[in-house]
């Protein structure tokens, strides 16, 4: 048997079966001991990918190359700073129960599944792995009627697009006879004329994994269960499972359905396009923060997601690199957001940073370097990663998606230099807590990273070429 | 070693500018006198393994960028020059360091001075270590940079924020000649490391860039970029307000480091600039000029930093016109005896103004060498040195200088030699003006502060004695390592003349009389000044209204301010009035501010669709599900 | 027969023929048989139900739907068990850990909820 293979992913499941144990055993709450363990199981299933062999696995559902090491280092890292994030929120904010790290961990694997996937079953055992502990997480200030609402109406729309993608998934199978990934490539290939069920089955499929990423149209969800889960699950939301499901796509996408590229092109391009201008606009006005970061992330995505719709090997690599950089530089926001406490109340109004510049200078810088990375501007990393894919682009001749991705990054940036402004240029509101250490340390590191990305791009570069590659074949 | 006399600095800096606030500033200070020491033994151990073994190296860091052609790597590229600048920088530096330990001890914020301080050695040695243009480049613009803050580092002073803004801005106008230079050699020789560039250069003899020949044109674009640097004619006018920051400042950057990046570069680029004589005649020419004409401003000027500062903008003039004639080596043996009598000069200069109470104006001074006199002693080492007086470190090379420029044998190698020989005289002439107004004669000053009169603390003077050492020695010591008889062997093919060029051996076959005649004019330049000041103090003064209007011409410094005032600030003030007002307060603010209106309009609607029901969010994901699908079918 | 795969199917039939006909007879025979004398407490639903036709809003006690929830679980393990003991020889070793793995899982879970207090019913 070959199942060693996906020793990460087992290494993962059994220390949280463990640790689950470990956890509801005692008589005391063991909330910080477990984010500890789960971070320690995180860091060793990190290493444990590193050191991953190539292969497929588990009669064809499983695949480890490149790219899924890539992107599992990716999502293992927003995972475990997003535990880190919840350490001190959840703590103050009376959620400290030793759940919270073990359904992130849980939906870690998820995500591993996921990424690894190489048939369409293991796909929607993963994606549902993912699914189920955020629905959780994301109603767990059940105290909270917002909450609440937010996790219900992710469960509820989660819901649907599970069943979407599985009526696309069950579509396919009918039409091409099998649901591993590298057959129904050998069966796409070889047939000339694609039936019309294969693909609707695809756009499902698209649909579903749209759902996740959060593109244009299925992002309904994303502003309010932002604005309305605990801020450190927004984090995780906006991190982890996003790699994961683009990912995902990328690969369902450029794997089996490599050879429809012409078909399912025009798809991604659309989303890309409402995403990128979606975002763009509908941010300008929101006064919460964590709902503008919501509409941030929809743009975001679509900026990634032109990577995808180009669709050939500079793509792949700026896509890649794109959600790099956006996982680092949203970790970093999300830390800042994090700290706002004022009077040991969680604040999060755009008001509410008024004059940090001048009450808390440290955070102030690190929160202008996030924004003023996320809006694009050159030398941080955020400008490499929108660089690389509207090169991609340009060069591919997807003139449409270059010249809306500059537009509605030129649109972003009013926002985010908004709150640079308002944190330097306003009246101070009043001082906010000090931050935590544990979120200085996020703070600095996301920060030194897009700071200094220019420096040493090469090795991240070069780690996305080989992932983008491998995705290739 | 080689990685160590690099980093050192940039730790100090650290240390010193982010941890400052914490650890105090006695324990800041300290650190970056540790790390400099550190940097200083690394450095000296380079230079003997490089330069006097002759074993070259390149430590390669880490690839930098590899984005479609364009590929180099952050390495530091060790040879003989480089090696050369590596120990002088940070042995220099490391005397400046301690000697700021003694001249900042009243400063407030000293932590910020020493991480400054730091940082800019670090980027001085990023940009002699650099192994391609862009990392030259990087360390080129690092120094602008730390220049910038230190010229402004009493921030709180009006003057001091002008001259820290227009040295920025005029070494802009360098920069951007230089980023072309760069652009054009990576258009030519597709790439920007020098190996690769150096290795090119035979192929590339013929080709042309707009009708010119490519290579003259990389040469003075690059010059261009070295002359806002080095403060050469025309782009000289930042430094004599550099001095502004604190004299270790003017010491280290305006005087021994930073400003002799340019003729570093000159030298570092020799393999291109042999082949294009043109502009050689026009590095000779600008040289030459400046040696000159900042040498008759000198000999007015009443600051006693700025008469320092304009000898320093005429040496480097010497430097220029040495390389411009192709002797290379002899342009960076005088760099390098330069830099140790030039700093010595200015930590003098230094050491006088903080016995005068900051007074800094020669005038007003008079009368004080018998109650400082190891300052004394120091500045008539320095000065003698300056002048080029027998078996001092500047007799040496400025000797080798005007012997090449006169063996030369071209037009404007003659005339770089009569620049230099007038100059030579004018240099002797206004440093013994500095000395004897400075220290000789009746005192001028008040009673308070002549009363306050005292040597320096240890700390400043040890570093003085030392560099006085080197200006003494350092002449006798090198001299044949750099120009002499060991010259190939020492160079290692660091620096290249090419087949055409045998300058380094006409110049020991130069007439007799050639050796002798600065060393005359150099007396004579002393005797001239010990007449007008000593003996017949009343001739500068009836000279003065004699020939008023040369006077003024020269106390005004040819009216070079007023002159770019005229023809570039106040233009460009107006012009940029005119755009403001109707240009972007107009045009350019209306069409965004419709744009802007535009934008809170779409904000708006997109963000009514978010109508909280999730029935409608699960309607919108079905019909965009629609939507695709039908696109899909159709587009089929 | 015409149709071999309907006629497997025939025991079923007759199964369900079989278990209609005693639960008709059950509920017919005491609808025939026994006194009905109905008032308000004897027509109300049992305590652990609801209503069969009322608003869907109304409250109810969360420890039924609790109950329910951990029934649903372990009789879905059931129905995994029943394929899994049927084809056990054919599966061979890795088919029967993997079970136990399954099983294992399902305890964790288990000793998680038992931890909670959720078996408890005060």
């Amino acid at each position: 048997m070959t199942w060693t293979l996906a020793l990460p992913e087992l290494v993962l499941a059994i220390a949280g079966l463990v640790i689950l144990v470990a956890g509801v055993l005692p008589k005391q709450e063991t909330f910080f001991p477990v984010s500890m363990a789960c971070i320690g199981s995180l860091l060793l299933a990190a290493v444990l990918v590193l050191g991953q062999p190539e292969g497929t696995a588990l009669g064809g559902h499983y695949v480890a190359d490149d790219f899924s090491g890539f992107m599992k280092l990716l999502a293992i890292g927003g995972a475990a700073i997003g535990i880190l994030l919840s350490l001190d929120y959840n703590t103050k904010e009376g959620l400290g129960r030793f759940e919270f790290p073990l359904l992130m961990l849980l939906a870690t694997i998820g995500m591993m599944v996921m990424i690894s996937a190489n048939d369409l079953l293991s796909l929607y055992l993963g994606l549902e792995l993912l699914s189920l502990p955020l629905y959780v997480i994301a109603a767990f200030n059940r105290d909270s009627a917002r909450s609440a609402e937010a996790g219900l109406k992710y469960f509820v729309l989660g819901a649907l697009a599970s069943g979407l993608l599985l009526y696309g998934s069950s579509l396919v199978y009918g039409f091409a006879g099998t649901t591993n990934f590298d057959r129904l490539a050998d069966a796409f290939s070889a047939d000339s004329g694609v039936t019309a069920g294969v693909v609707v089955g695809i756009v499902f499929v698209i649909a579903g994994l749209a759902f996740k990423v959060s593109a244009v149209p299925f992002h309904m969800w994303t502003p309010d269960v932002y604005e309305g889960a605990p801020t450190p699950v927004t984090a995780f939301f906006a991190a982890a499972p996003k790699v994961a499901a683009i990912a995902l796509l990328a690969r369902v996408l450029v794997g089996p359905f490599g050879d429809l590229a012409g078909q399912w092109q025009q798809v991604i391009t659309l989303v890309s396009l409402g995403s990128m201008t979606l975002g763009g606009f509908a941010a300008i006005g929101q006064r919460n923060i964590k709902r503008l970061m919501a509409y941030s992330s929809i743009g975001h995505v679509g900026y990634a997601l032109m990577g995808l719709a180009v669709a050939n090997d500079v793509g792949l690599r700026g896509l890649l690199v794109y959600m790099a950089i956006y996982v680092a530089m949203n970790l970093g926001t999300f830390a800042v957001l994090i700290a706002m406490r004022r009077k040991g109340r969680a604040v999060e109004q755009v008001e509410d940073l008024a004059g940090l510049g001048r009450t808390d200078l440290g955070t102030a810088v690190w929160m202008a370097v996030f924004m003023f990375s996320m809006a694009g501007i050159p030398p941080l990393a955020g400008f490499f990663g929108k660089l690389y894919v509207f090169l991609a682009a340009v060069q591919a001749g997807f003139w449409t998606l270059a010249v809306v991705g500059v537009l509605t990054s030129v649109v972003s940036a009013y926002y985010y230099l908004r709150i640079v402004k308002v944190m330097f240029f306003d009246a101070p509101a009043g001082a906010l807590d000090p931050a935590p250490a544990s979120l200085t340390v996020v703070m600095a590191a996301s920060g030194l990273f897009t700071l200094f990305f220019v420096l040493w791009p090469a090795p991240l570069l070069a780690a996305a070429q080989a992932a983008a590659a491998a995705l290739l074949g | 070693m080689f990685v160590g006399a690099i980093f050192f600095p940039l730790l100090g800096a650290c240390i010193s500018g982010f941890l400052g606030r914490w650890i105090g500033d006695k324990a800041a200070q300290w650190s970056t006198v540790i790390c400099m020491v550190l940097a200083a033994i690394c450095g000296s151990l380079a230079f003997g393994q490089v330069a006097l073994s002759g074993h070259p190296v390149t430590v390669e860091i880490v690839t930098w960028m590899d984005v479609g052609g364009l590929e180099f790597a952050w390495a530091l590229r060790y040879d003989t020059l480089a090696a050369v600048m590596v120990a002088m920088v940070t042995f220099i530096s490391t005397l400046i360091h301690l000697y700021s330990v003694g001249y900042m001890s009243h400063d407030e914020t000293p932590s910020r001075f020493f991480a400054y301080l730091s940082l800019f050695t670090f980027m001085m040695l990023m940009l002699v270590t650099a192994d391609n243009l862009a990392q030259l480049f990087f360390g080129w613009e690092g120094v602008g940079l730390a220049s910038y803050l230190l010229i402004g580092y009493w921030y709180d002073r009006e003057s001091a924020n002008r001259a820290a803004m227009k040295a920025f801005i005029v070494n802009r106008v360098g920069d951007v000649s230089f980023m072309l230079g760069v652009a054009l050699t990576f258009y030519v020789f597709g790439s920007i490391e020098f190996d690769t560039i150096f290795a090119a250069v035979p192929q590339h003899l013929e080709d042309r860039f707009g009708g010119i020949p490519a290579l003259e044109l990389i040469g003075v674009l690059l010059f261009i970029g070295a002359c806002g640097k080095s403060a050469q004619l025309g782009l000289h006018t930042w430094l004599p307000d550099a001095m502004e920051g604190p004299t270790p400042v003017s010491a280290l950057i305006h005087a021994a480091t930073m400003v002799t990046a340019g003729v570093f570069l000159v030298c570092r680029m020799s393999p291109v600039f042999e082949y294009a004589p043109t502009a050689l005649a026009v590095v000779t020419v600008v040289g030459a000029s400046t040696a000159l004409f900042a040498a008759t401003i000198g000999c007015v000027q009443n600051d006693i930093k700025r008469v320092i500062a304009y000898s320093t903008c005429s040496q480097l003039g010497y430097m220029f016109f040495a390389a411009g004639v192709g002797a290379y080596q002899v342009a960076m043996f005088h760099l390098f005896t330069h830099a140790f009598f030039k700093a010595l000069l200015f930590l003098g200069a230094g050491s006088v103004i903080h016995a005068m109470s900051d007074e800094q104006d020669i005038r007003k001074m008079g009368g004080i060498w018998s109650k400082i006199p190891i300052t004394y002693a120091v500045m008539w080492i320095g000065n003698l040195a300056l002048a080029g007086i027998p078996f001092f470190a500047g007799y040496y090379s400025k000797d080798a200088i005007l012997e090449a420029a006169f063996a030369s044998h071209s037009g404007v190698g003659m005339y770089a030699f009569l620049c230099g020989m007038i100059a030579a005289f004018l240099t002797a002439f206004y440093s013994w003006r500095l000395l004897i107004l400075t220290f000789h004669g009746a005192p001028r000053a008040d009673h308070h502060t002549m009363e306050h009169v005292h040597e320096s603390p240890a700390v400043m003077l040890i570093p003085l004695l030392l560099l006085a050492v080197g200006a003494v020695l350092t002449g006798y010591i090198f001299a044949p390592l750099f120009i002499g008889e060991h010259e190939h062997g020492f160079w290692h093919g660091a620096i290249l003349n090419a087949e055409h060029n045998h300058i380094l051996h006409a110049m020991h076959e130069v007439p007799a009389w050639v050796p002798l005649a600065p060393t005359v004019m150099g007396i004579g330049g002393i005797a001239l000044a010990y007449v007008f000041y000593m003996l017949a103090p009343g001739i500068p003064g009836r000279l003065a209204t004699a020939f008023r209007g040369l006077y003024l011409f020269l106390l005004n410094k040819w009216y070079f301010d007023e002159l770019y005032d005229a023809i570039f600030v106040r233009p460009a003030r107006r012009l940029a009035m005119v755009f403001w007002k109707t240009g972007d307060a107009q045009i350019i603010d209306g069409m965004p501010n419709g744009a802007a209106s535009l934008a809170v309009g779409v904000a708006r609607g997109a963000v009514r669709i978010q109508t909280g029901r999730v029935a409608n969010y699960a309607f919108a994901m079905i019909i965009g599900l629609v939507v695709f699908v039908s696109l899909f079918l159709i587009g089929r | 027969m015409t149709q071999p795969l309907l006629a497997e199917y025939f025991p079923i039939l007759v199964f369900l023929a079989i278990a209609g006909g005693i639960a008709l007879a059950m509920v017919g025979g005491s609808l025939l048989l026994a006194r009905q004398k109905p008032n308000a407490e004897k027509l109300s639903a049992y305590e652990c139900g609801f209503e069969p036709f009322d608003d869907t809003r109304r409250r109810f006690d969360v420890r039924f739907y609790l109950v329910a929830i951990l029934f649903i679980i372990f009789d879905l393990e059931v129905a995994f068990l029943f394929p899994w003991a049927v084809s056990l020889g054919g599966i061979g070793w890795f088919g029967f850990l993997s079970m136990i793995a399954f099983l294992g899982v399902l305890t964790v879970g288990f000793i998680y909820e038992w931890r909670k207090g959720a078996l408890d019913w005060e």
